[in-house]
């Protein structure tokens, strides 16, 4: 019994990092209607920022958070306001802004080998290694400090997205842009700050992640498709929803690893997406995201 | 008089490819150049892969990220089968090539539920996870060191009129899939698959035909390059980055044309070999840029450029003067892409 | 003899919500057939039943002597009944007349030549066959709804469905629609079911009624005689008016 809690325990911690690092690509597609195709790309990058600021200056990857997180949000904007916005609205540029911001994502790939390596890399604080008990369970500095982390971050959101003028205008372009701009909502640059927005939280969610575990520039491709795993079981719109669909998944991982050897977890994630489509497509709260 | 050839068969084309396959049939005998002859028939083998890629991500609009899976799979069931069964090559490939676009409509036939860009992303976790099982499934894959095929002497060299073949059969079928009537319902799906669905196009099945055949040519390439190389190993075989060079050899010749990514395909190995000799650390950030530019300025890459070019020069063919009635944007059905407000 | 389109008890549920309750109705051979009803009353919910795009929770749908519920779209257009989109969708990459070519190849059961020219004929039914190599993009909103009528109609279509061809047109081009419709009947012998918000459009071309509200068939009748009836007043305009 003492193993299962053990991993329910974990289950729970790691949801915490699944559901930050997908509402990032629920929150442009949900506003935009555009797949951020650079989400990996966002996530890996996080992870090298904390890791070279905690390796160049020592500084505590989770103080960084907040320039880090700041730092995304810019180039998100700019990513928007250079590349993004250029394309057609609609049906016509869905494709290509796939392909466009996938282009970025292989930009910034490279960039990462050319200045760090291709080599493993993870962040040893002082505290790395060490475990809290709690409830009888013992449970990693890390994990419980991602875990909440995590959760003041969705809480934040949560806040902004109903609590204040911002939040109630992006909300009110994800429903309907033209009405908007018939009642003075800046739409363009609701747009560009949402994409900013959603480029943060894959930043930041990608240095909570590099306190966890090791990465090289080839991270993110594995959490994008564990974002959109997220997205599409738990519907937009709904921090509720993504988080529910973030435990449902970490559950999934964390005991398949009773089940399955090592190598194949990484897969579980995508056999859940294929049983969800089959099963459910509609997902299970929120808006659905499929048609 | 009785048509041996179907009506939609443009006499024309008939006879430039016919032409060019000639040409290159006998090219080998004039050149005489190794190298030449090792270069053109990695682009022949390119071409097909990139037009078969084209048939889902260019005809249905499905861009694909993972379609390496099927490449690897083809490569190794192919091997697999002429070692352990003694199968002749040619009937290992096909077999391969069948069980490849099995392969694809396994994952594939749910995934397509998948309205728009996320059956794009979905693909990427099948790339991936094909990569993983497979290169740990060591029976079909040898593990990550991979395996190898015996050499046979004069076997590369011949090769490359097999490669012709191969490139020569892409061509045709991505002209029938997209002239012929099918072609008509392909591009209706692509636009809007419900509203296609109630004039009568069976979506299911023919979004299924194009997952199988794009599937199962990959999977055909596949064995061709395990015979070609006689060495495969999984992580190049499946890798991402072989599966970005068929998006990119789509998008830069131009997607969704009928002879576009042939052309991409030219390009794409013309530019790997020079970079990879000048820049090797720096391929992806092109590939990556490259796309960027593409899509940026010209999303119908080199085929969109040379619409512009000849409708600028002769304006009075209209928007359906060339190849394919897409001069436009490639619509993509998410949503109906025409909408007009209704004074009620 | 039997309706060429019938609905018998259909109801169909979208979680908590009943959209159809227990409607059947009928369309006769040869006959114009309104359905009418407030918004919200369900009538875009039976048409997408009726033609397969939705599956319904209970009840059944045939067509002539073959049973047809809850069978595909595509099937239920290939077997006699397409219908038309209340905001139009025409494949937005295809030229006007390949738009009608790939409706009448699957659905007509033509050889190419032959589907090409049901088309063209088609097209120059509605009288658009002059913009016939145009793109839906350059057209204008009757004639992308005329587009869409031609494309239902390359089906070759035993009922065909149509879903407020003549809201959001002036005037001038409302009256075309109303004489196109009756042309598709007399001449083409096609049975047509309309959802109409247009009122003068369905006391001019409509011979039988049937009214809808919050899902469930409130009256059906002679056009005059519906529009007298009280509850349809009452669902439209309230209980005071009634």
């Amino acid at each position: 019994m003492g193993q299962v809690t053990d991993l329910a325990v974990s289950a729970i911690l790691l949801a915490g990092l699944y559901a930050t690092m997908a509402y990032g690509l629920g929150l442009i597609y949900g506003v935009l209607r555009i797949v951020n195709l650079n989400h990996g790309g966002m996530i890996m990058a996080g992870a090298y920022a904390g890791w070279w600021l905690h390796a160049q200056f020592g500084i505590d990857p989770y103080l960084s958070l907040i320039p880090v997180s700041a730092l995304a949000f810019v180039v998100g904007v700019v990513i928007y306001r250079l590349l993004v916005r250029r394309l057609p609205r609609g049906a016509a540029g869905g494709v290509q802004s796939l392909l466009l911001l996938f282009g970025v994502w292989l930009v910034l790939r490279n960039a990462a080998y050319l200045l760090f390596s291709g080599n493993d890399q993870t962040i040893r604080t002082s505290y790395s290694t060490r475990a809290v008990s709690l409830a009888g369970a013992f449970l990693s500095v890390n994990r419980l400090a991602v875990f909440a982390l995590a959760l003041l971050v969705l809480l934040a959101l949560h806040l902004l997205l109903t609590r204040t003028y911002l939040g109630k205008a992006i909300r009110a372009v994800a429903q309907n842009p033209d009405s908007c701009t018939l009642v003075g909502v800046p739409v363009e640059r609701i747009y560009a700050l949402t994409f900013g927005l959603g480029t943060a939280l894959a930043a930041l969610a990608g240095l909570l992640a590099a306190t966890l575990f090791s990465f090289n520039p080839d991270f993110g491709a594995t959490e994008l498709l564990k974002s959109f795993v997220v997205v599409v079981l738990g519907g937009l719109g709904s921090v509720a929803g993504t988080a529910v669909a973030a435990l449902i998944l970490a559950a999934v991982e964390v005991f398949a690893i009773l089940a399955l050897p090592a190598y194949l977890t990484a897969a579980v994630g995508f056999v859940l997406l294929v049983l969800v489509l089959v099963i459910r497509p509609g997902g299970l709260f929120g808006q659905r995201v499929l048609g | 008089m009785k048509r041996i050839l179907p009506a939609w068969v443009r006499p024309r084309a008939l006879i430039a490819v016919a032409v060019a396959a000639a040409i290159l049939a006998v090219l080998p005998f004039i050149h005489g150049n190794r190298y030449w002859h090792n270069q053109l028939t990695e682009t022949l083998l390119a071409i097909a892969t990139a037009l078969a890629w084209n048939w889902l991500g260019g005809y249905l609009g499905q861009v694909s990220f993972g379609h390496a899976a099927m490449f690897g799979v083809g490569g190794f069931v192919a091997a697999r089968l002429q070692i352990a069964v003694g199968v002749p090559m040619i009937a290992a490939w096909i077999g391969a090539g069948v069980i490849a676009g099995l392969y694809a409509l396994v994952w594939g036939h749910p995934t397509l539920r998948l309205r728009g860009p996320y059956f794009s992303i979905a693909t990427i976790g099948v790339g991936e996870a094909t990569r993983l099982i497979c290169t740990y499934w060591v029976w079909l894959t040898g593990g990550s060191s991979g395996m190898s095929l015996p050499v046979q002497v004069q076997l590369k060299y011949q090769l490359y009129w097999y490669a012709l073949a191969l490139a020569l059969i892409a061509l045709a079928a991505s002209y029938a899939l997209r002239r012929s009537p099918l072609g008509l319902a392909l591009l209706a799906i692509k636009s809007d698959v419900d509203a296609a669905g109630d004039v009568g196009v069976s979506s299911v099945r023919l979004q299924d035909l194009v997952l199988f055949l794009s599937g199962m040519t990959m999977g055909i390439c596949g064995g061709f390059y395990a015979s070609y190389y006689s060495f495969i190993e999984p992580g190049d075989m499946f890798g991402f980055a072989r599966s970005i060079s068929f998006v990119l050899m789509g998008v830069i010749g131009g997607i969704g044309t009928i002879a576009g990514p042939a052309i991409g395909a030219v390009i794409f190995v013309l530019l790997r070999n020079s970079l990879i000799a000048s820049y090797p650390q720096l391929y992806l950030g092109l590939y990556g840029l490259l796309l960027i530019f593409v899509i940026l300025f010209e999303p119908l890459g080199l085929t969109g450029l040379y619409m512009r070019v000849l409708r600028r020069a002769r304006p009075d063919l209209g928007v359906t003067g060339i190849a394919a009635p897409e001069s436009a944007a490639p619509a993509i059905g998410v949503t109906p892409p025409v909408e007009q407000r209704e004074a009620k | 003899m039997t309706a060429v389109l019938r609905a018998e008890g259909l109801s169909k549920r979208f979680g908590g919500l009943k959209a159809n309750d227990n409607v059947t109705l009928s369309l006769e051979k040869g006959q114009i057939l309104g359905l009418i009803g407030p918004n919200g009353a369900g009538k875009s919910t039976c048409f997408a039943v009726l033609a397969g795009s939705i599956p319904p929770t209970s009840g059944r749908v045939f067509l002539g002597d073959q049973e047809i519920t809850g069978k595909p779209a595509f099937r239920v257009a290939r077997a006699g009944v397409v219908r038309t989109h209340q905001i139009v969708r025409p494949f937005a990459n295809l030229t006007v007349m390949e738009n009608c070519t790939v409706a009448a190849a699957e659905c007509s059961g033509r050889d190419d030549a032959g589907s090409r020219e049901l088309a063209r004929e088609m097209l120059r039914f509605v009288g658009l066959e002059k913009r016939r190599n145009d793109y839906p993009a350059g057209l204008t909103l009757a004639h992308r709804k005329k587009l869409e009528m031609a494309r239902a109609l390359s089906c070759a279509p035993k009922a065909l469905l149509l879903d407020e061809v003549i809201a959001g047109v002036n005037p001038v081009e409302a009256r075309e629609m109303v004489a196109l419709i009756r042309r598709i009947r007399d001449e083409k012998g096609i049975s047509i079911l309309m959802i109409e918000h247009v009122m003068a459009a369905v006391m001019s071309v409509c011979e039988h009624v049937v009214v809808l509200d919050a899902g469930k068939l409130i009256a059906a009748g002679a056009p005059k005689e519906v529009v007298q009836n009280a509850a349809v007043i009452e669902a439209y305009l309230g209980k005071k008016h009634a």
